[in-house]
């Protein structure tokens, strides 16, 4: 550079942007549920891979012990903050149905549902627009509703060398739709035709998946966890609006059992998300990211003559869709000779911190458990944008 | 540990609580739009078109009758109207009190109960309002024979109101033996009344049409005791027609109505009444490919000073629901339907522009193919046949800048899906 040149290089960051969709936690195709039980929520996900109800290594299912069924209701409630105002939302979700079935003293076989990508929104715009005369201006009230998800179904076999050794294969099928209203609303019904478009988006993709846990003693434990993604094709009626390739994901984790009545656990993830970048309209940028869990699980109070488990943990991840923005670069001379602005559009990314702690509670016998989970997660990208959620999740499991 | 029984079950009713209060979602992120919702929707753009493709005049052909008051009107050379109530059913008998029926031989304290719009009334001074016999056997909707019938020797009775006793409920005393003759000869009671004065005077009574009809009250004996006769009007002609007979029942009757607009003109209200018929060609892209959000027929309204110019007139827009087999105006102006509940407020002196809003015409054409439901709209006067006040607007004949046009606004359709 020559050195009577001064670089006077700014970056702004500008949240609006076409993609944007109400919250962080909703950019682009939707928030990862995560597809974990309540019990592993509560751990801070890093008992994931060793948990039968959860769904990220299908090795796990064969340490259920009994037949079982499982599902998990998993409220949110958001705050958004932005420098304008904030808004505050409850999100209902269902994010985890399984059933187990031990087949002999070796085999498993499990068939689950899970929320892959949770994409439920809502937003309400008014602005500004000249409708006819060039003095006519009027508000529009423009209101984006989208409901659906995208959906993880897995056939899992798992098989079980004895306490030492577990594997397992999964077959998913990864299925689901948005319905999509968009409402342009105004306010005088004799002047203005308000109008209303839907739209139905589909999806449908294949994906396997493996896994393994070894325990070389009673104290500790390993597994490993893989998913390889085929295609996920996105459908509007016969149409094929785009495709792309569902994201590879590889785990590990470690448990530790040396304490007694505890146990304490690790899990580091990775996530190809940026393999959905194609499956966008508008150019929508995802990240590849980590996805870390540490946790406690230890046996608690006694209660109505149970034990109770009591849990704690805390987890961080990057979500898959970032926080659209725009930035701007300028080359200035010290005589005051500017090159044009240059604008680039790009994303930010989203990261979720989670602290969580939980409650493990036997019913009936053993025959019935339920776990209970609270998160609070904090959401940022580095801009102004802020977000927190509290997440409650009940887990029922009951062997039949 | 052994937790007392309190504590579990307290956590058992929150989690219960907080289940239970979220099973109702709220997504709604509007308070983080300033930031997170930028706008989806397309712009909006705006076209003027010549899309006339035939603007005329045609009559209101509803008839005789049909309109939902009376125009009693005397304004000099402008405007003069009568009104006519046919009562051609009067009776013959009536039960007094405690007693038996019996033919009536005497009438007494005979009148007419007309119910006056007391806004409104023109003239502010006293006004006359005279009585004649109109039974004819002639052709009784013609308006020149029934008119021939106001003359001195059918004068039934005259009465003469101050601005002051002109009230919501007017009684116009009407000669009791006219009344008596007609009954006992089983005659039709047929009354013309006619406004005089020496000043110009215009009143407005409701009609049958329009829910309070005239009614006639009469007593058949001295004796107060005995409660007084009602007549409603009622019409035997035209015979085997109940509908038209119905509307006969009374009606109005121009015997000088104000001038007409020229026929290079458009117009609309008056007397006898007049509707502007209009037929566009709309391109089938905006309607079908397109969402119209607003659309705006422009109009240039011409002062038409000759009556009441400083008046208020609602001008409502209709759609005509004739199809193509209908080829004429003025008969697919009389099959129309309401298209909006707002109207347009205009003036019959004001001069220029006019707007006259069609986006709920656009609503019901974006469902009919035009060769279906074509892409006509009436315009008529919410006080069709019972205000002489007429507008006037410039025609497709005019010169370009005065011709009637459409400005549409509207948006393309968002692709809906990935994000």
């Amino acid at each position: 550079m020559n050195r009577f040149s001064l670089v006077a290089a700014f970056a702004f960051v500008s949240a609006s942007s076409a993609l944007a969709q109400g919250a962080l936690s909703t950019e682009g195709l939707g928030y990862p549920a995560g597809g974990i039980s309540a019990r592993a929520e509560g751990a801070g996900s890093g008992v994931a891979d060793f948990d039968a109800l959860s769904l990220t290594s299908p090795a796990a299912i064969a340490g259920v012990g009994s037949a079982a069924i499982y599902f998990q209701y998993s409220p949110e409630f958001r705050r958004v903050t932005t420098p304008g105002g904030h808004a505050n939302t409850t999100t209902a979700r269902f994010p985890v149905v399984l059933g187990v079935l031990p087949m002999g003293q070796s085999w498993t076989l499990g068939l689950s549902s899970s929320t892959f990508l949770d994409r439920s929104l809502e937003t309400s715009l008014q602005r500004k627009e000249v409708i006819g005369a060039d003095t006519d201006t009027v508000m529009v009230t423009e209101r984006n509703n989208v409901l659906g998800a995208i959906n993880d179904i897995r056939l899992a076999l798992a098989w079980s060398g004895g306490p030492a050794f577990r594997i397992g294969v999964g077959g998913h099928i990864f299925a689901g739709s948005n319905r999509i209203r968009l409402s342009q609303l105004y306010p005088d019904s004799s002047k203005y035709i308000s109008n209303a478009q839907i739209g139905r988006i589909s999806y449908a993709g294949l994906a396997a998946s493996v896994g393994l846990e070894y325990h070389p003693s009673r104290a500790i434990g390993f597994a490993l966890a893989a998913r390889k993604g085929g295609d996920l094709r996105a459908e509007s009626g016969d149409t094929a609006i785009g495709s792309g390739r569902l994201p590879d994901h590889y785990s590990g984790s470690i448990t530790f059992e040396g304490l007694p009545g505890t146990v304490i656990s690790a899990r580091l993830a990775h996530d190809s998300w940026s393999s959905l970048s194609t499956l966008s309209s508008s150019g929508l940028q995802a990240f590849d990211g980590w996805d870390g869990g540490l946790g406690i699980e230890a046996s608690g109070p006694r209660l109505l003559q149970r034990i109770i488990t009591v849990r704690a943990g805390a987890r961080f991840r990057t979500l898959p869709f970032g926080q659209p923005n725009a930035t701007a670069s300028q080359v200035c001379t010290p005589a005051g000779f500017c090159t044009d602005v240059q604008f680039q559009s790009g994303s930010a990314k989203v990261s979720e911190r989670s602290f969580a702690a939980g409650l493990g509670i036997p019913l009936t016998r053993d025959r019935a458990a339920l776990d209970v989970s609270f998160q609070r997660a904090t959401r940022d990208a580095g801009t102004d944008v802020k977000e927190r959620g509290f997440i409650l999740s009940f887990g029922l499991r009951v062997s039949p | 540990m052994k937790l007392s029984s309190i504590l579990p079950r307290l956590a058992i009713s929150a989690a219960l609580f907080v289940s239970i209060s979220s099973c109702s979602e709220n997504l709604d992120s509007s308070g983080a739009c300033d930031v997170l919702c930028p706008s989806i929707g397309g712009s909006v753009q705006t076209v003027t078109i010549d899309a006339v493709v035939l603007d005329t005049t045609v009559q209101s052909l509803s008839g005789l009758g049909t309109e939902p008051a009376l125009l009693l009107a005397n304004r000099g050379d402008s405007l003069d109207t009568r009104v006519v109530i046919r009562f051609d059913s009067l009776p013959a008998k009536f039960v007094p009190k405690n007693d038996t029926s019996q033919d009536i031989k005497s009438v007494d304290s005979a009148y007419i109960l007309l119910r006056l719009d007391t806004l409104d009334i023109k003239g502010a001074d006293v006004v006359t309002i005279e009585a004649y016999d109109v039974d004819t056997t002639a052709n009784d909707t013609s308006t020149a024979d029934v008119l021939a019938l106001f003359r001195p020797d059918r004068f039934i009775s005259s009465q003469t109101y101050a601005r002051s006793q002109l009230t919501d409920s007017l009684k116009y005393y009407i000669d009791n033996a006219t009344v008596l003759s007609k009954l006992q000869n089983g005659q039709h009671l047929r009354v013309g009344l006619r406004a005089t004065g020496t000043s110009s005077s215009q009143l407005v009574f409701f009609s049958v049409e329009g829910g309070q009809s005239p009614v006639m009250f009469f007593r058949a004996t001295p004796d107060t005791a005995t409660a007084p006769l009602t007549v409603t009007p009622f019409s035997k002609t035209p015979a085997n027609e109940s509908i038209v007979a119905q509307h006969l029942s009374d009606y109005t009757i121009i015997a000088k109505g104000p001038p007409e607009a020229p026929p290079s003109v458009l117009s609309v209200g008056g007397l006898p009444p007049r509707r502007i018929y209009v037929h566009f060609d709309i391109p089938s892209k905006i309607i079908d490919s397109s969402t119209v959000v607003r659309a705006t027929l422009l109009l240039n309204q011409i002062p038409n000073n000759s009556l009441d110019p400083r008046d208020t007139i609602r001008v409502v827009p209709q759609v005509v629901l004739a199809g193509p087999a209908v080829t004429d105006p003025s008969k697919a102006a009389q099959i129309i339907a309401n298209i909006s509940a707002d109207t347009l407020k205009i003036t019959a002196g004001h001069g220029g522009n006019v707007d006259v809003e069609l986006a709920n015409a656009f609503n019901l054409w974006r469902t009919q193919k035009p060769d279906t439901l074509p892409r006509a709209i009436v315009l008529k006067s919410a006080v069709e046949g019972t205000s002489p006040i007429e507008m006037r607007f410039s025609s497709s004949e005019d010169i370009s800048a005065l011709r009637p046009r459409l400005r549409i606004s509207y948006t393309t359709r968002v692709p809906l899906g990935l994000p």
